[in-house]
């Protein structure tokens, strides 16, 4: 992971004790995995609503802060190992006590952070939810004795910049409704049969390429065919 | 059921009485031909000189016969009925069976055609699926999230619509199981008795 130099500086002055006092430092790793999580609560406030921090240089905070959180969500970002941590916290002159404050919060905030990093994106409408009704049609005013059912469909989505849910609305006959459960029973399958070894396999390719520094795949498996399989390289990280 | 004839609609067939059972099976295909294309006014002038009678006579004959195969298709009035039915117009025997072929013969289509006009919503025409394994985003690395990614393709009154969907594997298995359900219940006890008493 390589982080800028105003962003070391930064961090050196986090791990300063002359700029950032002890017991503000500790509030100040509570309020950056808050920040974080809640757009509300991304500010310093807590220095100018106790008398006790007036002495402390709050621009220093203000920078160390920065310097904090950018560190912390690019070491989500890259899944990055305690060891390593420690080390570059400890190249910017953290001190052990500090050092061990933030990587316990820090690991403890990890999944939290990596659920919010991976939902950044404008990804497709995100089906979670499904309603149907079930209407027996009879009639209209061209013909009578039509006697057919009809399934209506609301597919519940999130949409990326959108609040709350949004809706995909279709109806069905009795025969469309079966081909498309028949299609999502064939991909449910698929999931079943072939996608968790795919996925082990996955975890498998990227330890390794990991360690070698490979470019990373992506995998996918085509639907219809149901056990096509297409293997393509793309580079990811460059 | 029986067919209800209004005076003036039988006003109008009874012009078909009066000619030969070649001139009427004219008629029976030009209706025929127009509830499948629409009404072509020159047809009425060529068969008016032709027959020695007003345009507006035609007219009124192709139209009743239109009206009375759209309404009894409309209805699906059964064999029978549609004989009882047109036997108030005081048509021959022979005319009457023609017109019975006709109505038998083109039921089918005519319903196909009305059922074209009837309101339609947004409905399902094809579902296409993927299975990828997101690994890597710009705003997180190392990752192996699974995903399904769906392109639905819906059609409203023939025009068709294709939306890009994702989702997950627990949501993919919790849908297929709704919906199957949903398939379920159409053949429940309750769903059948509601079929079997709807006829």
């Amino acid at each position: 992971m390589d982080l800028s130099s105003p962003t070391l500086e930064d961090l050196a002055l986090a791990g300063d004790s002359v700029h950032v006092p002890d017991d503000v430092f500790s509030v100040l790793v509570k309020k950056l995995f808050d920040g974080i999580n809640d757009g509300n609560e991304r500010n310093i406030s807590f220095l100018s609503e106790n008398d006790r921090y007036k002495n402390v240089d709050k621009a220093a905070v203000k920078q160390a802060y920065g310097g904090l959180v950018t560190m912390v969500t690019e070491a989500a970002k890259n899944d990055m190992e305690i060891e390593s941590l420690s080390s570059l916290l400890e190249d910017c002159k953290f001190s052990g006590d500090r050092i061990a404050a933030l990587s316990k919060a820090f690991l403890q905030h990890k999944p939290q952070i990596q659920i919010l990093l991976n939902s950044i994106g404008n990804p497709p409408p995100h089906i979670v939810d499904i309603d149907w009704r079930l209407d027996y049609y009879i009639k209209n005013n061209h013909m009578d004795k039509v006697n057919e059912p009809v399934y209506l469909v609301s597919l519940k989505t999130e949409e990326a910049g959108k609040p709350g849910l949004q809706e995909v609305q279709l109806s069905c006959s009795l025969e469309q409704l079966q081909d498309l459960v028949g299609k999502l029973k064939d991909a449910t399958k698929c999931l079943e049969k072939d996608g968790t070894v795919i996925i082990y396999t996955f975890q498998l390719f990227n330890t390794i390429f990991d360690e070698y520094e490979v470019p990373r795949i992506a995998v996918s498996l085509h639907g219809q065919n149901g056990a096509y399989i297409d293997i393509k390289t793309h580079i990811f990280n460059t | 059921m029986l067919l209800m004839l209004e005076e003036q609609h039988k006003k109008h067939l009874s012009f078909l009485t009066s000619v030969e059972i070649d001139v009427v099976r004219e008629f029976c295909r030009i209706s025929i031909e127009f509830i499948r294309k629409g009404a072509n006014p020159k047809v009425y002038q060529g068969a008016s000189q032709k027959l020695g009678v007003s345009v507006e006579t035609v007219q009124n004959g192709v139209e009743g016969l239109m009206y009375l195969l759209t309404e009894s298709s409309k209805l699906m009035v059964n064999e029978i009925d549609f004989q009882d039915s047109i036997m108030t117009l005081g048509f021959s025997e022979g005319l009457r069976q023609e017109l019975l072929e006709l109505y038998v013969q083109s039921r089918h289509e005519v319903r196909c055609i009305l059922s074209e006009m009837a309101m339609d919503l947004p409905h399902y025409h094809n579902l296409e699926w993927r299975f990828d394994v997101e690994v890597a985003s710009r705003s997180l690395r190392h990752q192996t999230t699974p995903k399904i990614l769906l392109k639905l393709h819906t059609e409203d009154s023939g025009k068709k619509e294709v939306k890009v969907l994702q989702t997950d594997p627990v949501n993919l298995v919790h849908l297929t199981n709704v919906l199957d359900g949903a398939l379920q219940e159409m053949k429940s006890a309750y769903c059948r008795r509601i079929v079997r008493n709807i006829k």
